[in-house]
């Protein structure tokens, strides 16, 4: 579509209103499509644009009781209780921590099995390793943390193992320690989610043409060459576009792991913002400050987005727009 | 091609508009079709009881916050159904999976209930969103039964403009009879310990806790453990209450009230919690305490209970059950089993006077209620009346005469072995004494029923002394103990109990300040308990200082004005 665009603005001279014009002239042309898009306008409109009016409740204290008239207002209190928690900025560390270690881990290991997957000419072998690593994707949280609870656990087959090869003198109790939290976290994430993660990136490599493969052989280029001059900048468009979708989703370290995983001892490392809304928001009915804590993180969130498009394109990289 | 796209895009649009139409107006219709339910029953409520013509069947939503067992309709089950014969009325019961907050804020935020909503802890949040609705006018002239069972408790629970908005679960009518068995706090260790050590009388923690520690050491060989706590989530009071016990005073929650000057005082950091968490830390070093204990929930908590691996815990007896009868219905079918059954001690600090029995209680911030979204408030009222009428209330304790209990010359009732060994847990099932036990408005536990005999089976003596196995009479005559509760000393009585009962407003200082207290302790009882005992000095200080930038003084006074008012009350 943008391409017939530029195509037919060259032929005309740029004044506005024939700009305007050749607008409506297209518009004409493209009735059908654009009259294909009205259901997914107003979906979008109702279930991402109307829920937006609700932030007014994070300058109320909000009774879910009270008429909108009713309602008490009090400005940015629920924003100055957020900011003055030192909770708060403890649980903003660990979302971002978290988030941090997940996207690197999430992008390195992805890639790292894509390419060699894609390398692998035995397409058994490949299909099963395939099958393997995306299963546990399909698992629930609320499985995978007791699995991960069960293999961490002081009888559990890490600590066996560990101490059969003398490498430690007694059981580690590793959910109770707070600095491993992280870790855990993340390496859970890559083994949930490594396989899954790789079928974006297998499908861009299939797009790359053959052709530059068996030019790049009769070169004399072997394999890890290839793989950095073909395959990789063949798939580095899709690496960017999705490095700058997920830098969006900073905020959003996910809430299950974190809250099935988390007890007592390692709460200082494992609360995230979800979890702070969940115990001083919803637990104790005060839907303002969780509003307020959402309306926060979304603020954020699209300064990050904007800001990590921003890079792509001096870099004059693929961008989302 | 072209020329048919319009069509196609016309279709298109009549779809959507379909469906942005019903989907806009589904509210509405459901609203009719709720009016159109409530008018068509209701010309058969105003006729009451005095016209033969059967009722309309309707089923109402029904959900429990507090409830840990399958969904079910209430008409499934032998007594469900009889119920339903009476009244019409069918309960579609749900559960809850999850976290209580979680399902009642989203109740609250989109103002849609169920028709009865047991919110449980959560019932601040309810009252806060006006989710109920008031029961006065509804109890007045439907609820002749109600009204008799509950008696002065209505009143209690009225709000300050005289509304009520919910009922209390249990009415205490007649003779009060104590519980024979320990549904409340108490140490528990393994018969088989008892008996090795020749049953010797357990008063203090240092007794028990030797008791365990000799145990565990003369049998090295079975790989077991000394000690566990439950600590999962909002249990885990089980871990912070035990000092509260230990100091001789019964479960007030998060303080300890003065007999005599009624002064509520928070334990959480003075000398009895840190006496109790020493032990423990003690326990751990010798490698008796379960490490796990801080990271397992409650179904990995109650897996090791059942394990038998596990030699004694500190715990409420209504929390443990379902662990406690899997391993009493394997001592039924072998009583070589009995010895992994706990047994609860009355363990104080230092051999004073227990207080682990609750005294007689009024639960004021506990209740069901019927929601602004039912759908015919009437019914459901006239079904809790029917409920609470009395030869309901012995279908519902006792069940059918013949089938499920018997009545000997003397008018009283008592169960054969056989019934006795009928009344599993999945013929509690199936029958519905499991769901109708507790979570309606019922009559209380400890109540009796005009003829004398004991509302509840459990606590008809002759039914519990015939529940008793061989071994069970063993342990107790070794005590010489009748019931497990004459192990422990009578209760004394306290009007305010229990102080956890006491409302707190939805959002107010008081909620908050048990929040960060709980969230402070949850992160430095562990690190008390597990680190090594050079450090439980240092941790005890830092522990303090973290727990003295709450306000506890704030929170005991509030406490302290409602106790008062509550023994006034009593006057």
């Amino acid at each position: 579509m943008e391409k017939v665009e530029v195509a037919e603005t060259v032929h005309y001279p740029k004044k506005s209103p024939n700009k305007f014009l050749q607008f409506l002239k297209q518009c004409g042309k493209q009735h059908a499509l654009l009259v294909m898009t009205i259901p997914f306008l107003i979906w979008l409109f109702i279930f991402k644009y109307l829920p937006i009016w609700g932030w007014t409740i994070a300058f109320q204290n909000y009774r879910p009781s009270k008429s909108f008239a009713e309602q008490e207002w009090v400005g940015f209190q629920h924003f100055a209780f957020l900011f003055e928690d030192e909770r708060f900025l403890r649980v903003l560390r660990n979302t971002l921590a978290m988030s941090g270690i997940n996207l690197v881990l999430g992008f390195v290991t992805a890639i790292a099995l894509a390419l060699l997957l894609n390398e692998v000419r035995v397409v058994v072998f490949k299909r099963v390793v395939q099958t393997i690593s995306y299963l546990p994707h399909f698992i629930s949280w609320v499985v995978a943390a007791g699995i991960v609870q069960q293999t961490l656990s002081p009888d559990g087959i890490i600590n066996e193992l560990l101490l059969r090869f003398g490498l430690i003198k007694e059981d580690i109790l590793f959910l109770g320690i707070g600095e491993y939290f992280w870790g855990i976290f993340g390496a859970a994430h890559v083994w949930k989610d490594v396989g899954w993660n790789t079928i974006v990136y297998l499908a861009a490599m299939t797009m790359i043409d053959p052709a530059q493969y068996e030019a790049a052989e009769i070169d004399g280029a072997g394999r890890i060459q290839r793989m950095w001059h073909i395959t990789l900048p063949g798939i580095k468009s899709v690496i960017v576009v999705l490095l700058i979708m997920n830098i969006g989703y900073l905020l959003e370290s996910g809430f299950e792991p974190q809250y099935l995983l988390g007890n007592g001892m390692n709460v200082d490392y494992s609360e995230n913002i979800d979890i702070f809304v969940l115990k001083y928001g919803i637990a104790q009915g005060n839907f303002s400050l969780s509003i307020a804590a959402g309306m926060f993180k979304t603020v954020v969130s699209f300064i990050l987005l904007f800001a990590a498009n921003n890079i792509a394109k001096r870099l004059g990289e693929a961008r989302l727009y | 091609m072209k020329r048919k796209t319009p069509v196609y895009v016309a279709a298109m649009l009549v779809l959507v508009l379909a469906l942005v139409i019903t989907g806009c107006s589904g509210n509405n219709s459901g609203g009719t079709t709720t009016n159109n339910n409530s008018s068509t029953t209701t010309p058969s409520n105003s006729e009451g009881g005095s016209d033969e013509k059967p009722l309309e069947k309707v089923t109402f939503t029904y959900f429990n916050g507090a409830g840990a067992a399958k969904d079910i309709n209430t008409n499934e089950t032998t007594i469900g159904k009889i119920l339903e014969d009476q009244t019409g009325v069918n309960f579609k019961i749900e559960n809850l999976v999850g976290d209580l907050n979680t399902k009642i804020g989203t109740m609250t935020a989109s103002r849609k209930y169920p028709d009865v909503l047991i919110p449980d802890a959560a019932i601040d949040e309810v009252l806060g969103a006006e989710g109920f609705i008031d029961l006065t006018d509804l109890i007045e002239e439907h609820g002749p039964n109600i009204k008799k069972a509950f008696g002065n408790d209505l009143e209690r629970l009225k709000t300050e403009d005289g509304k009520l908005y919910y009922l209390p679960m249990s009415a205490q009518v007649g003779e009060f009879i104590p519980d024979p068995n320990i549904g409340q706090g108490a140490f528990w260790v393994q018969r088989r310990v008892l008996k090795e050590a020749g049953y010797p009388e357990i008063k203090t923690i240092d007794q028990y806790f030797q008791l365990v520690r000799d145990y565990v050491k003369n049998h090295p060989e079975e790989d077991l453990t000394g000690f566990i706590a439950l600590t999962h989530d909002w249990r885990f009071f089980a871990t912070t209450n035990p000092p509260m016990h230990l100091a001789g005073y019964p479960n007030d929650g998060e303080v300890i009230v003065d007999m005599n000057t009624h002064e509520a005082k928070v334990y959480a950091a003075n000398e009895d919690t840190k006496r109790y968490l020493k032990l423990l830390n003690e326990l751990n070093a010798e490698g008796l305490f379960d490490k796990s204990s801080f990271i397992d929930n409650y179904d990995q908590y109650l897996a090791k209970l059942t394990s038998g691996k596990v030699v004694g815990f500190f715990d409420y007896g209504w929390q443990i059950g379902n662990a406690q009868n899997v391993l009493t219905d394997a001592a039924k079918a072998d009583p070589s089993q009995d010895d992994f059954v706990y047994f609860p001690l009355p363990v104080t600090f230092d051999g004073q006077k227990d207080q682990y029995l609750d005294p007689p209680s009024f639960v004021k911030n506990r209740g069901i209620g019927i929601t602004i979204s039912a759908k015919d408030p009437v019914r459901i009222v006239q079904y809790f009346d029917n409920l609470l009428k009395e030869e309901n209330q012995i279908l519902r304790g006792w069940g059918i005469e013949g089938e499920t209990f018997e009545i000997d010359e003397n008018g009283r009732y008592y169960r054969t072995a056989e019934q006795i060994a009928k009344i599993d847990e999945s013929f509690r099932e199936s029958f519905g004494f499991k769901y109708y036990d507790w979570n309606w408005p019922i009559y209380a536990t400890s109540s009796t029923l005009s003829n004398g005999n004991a509302a509840a089976p459990g606590v008809q003596p002759e039914v519990f002394q015939m529940s008793l196995t061989e071994a069970d009479k063993t342990i107790l005559n070794a005590y010489g103990a009748q019931t497990y509760a004459e192990m422990f000393a009578n209760p004394d009585e306290r009007p305010w109990f229990p102080a956890w009962g006491i409302p707190k407003e939805q959002g107010s200082p008081e909620q908050l300040y048990e929040t960060k207290k709980t969230e402070i302790t949850r992160k430095y009882f562990p690190k008390l308990v597990l680190e090594d005992p050079s450090k439980f000095e240092s941790n005890w200080e830092e522990y303090l200082s973290e727990f003295n930038k709450l306000d506890t003084a704030g929170y005991e006074a509030f406490v302290t004005a409602e106790v008062k008012k509550l023994v006034e009350e009593a006057k």
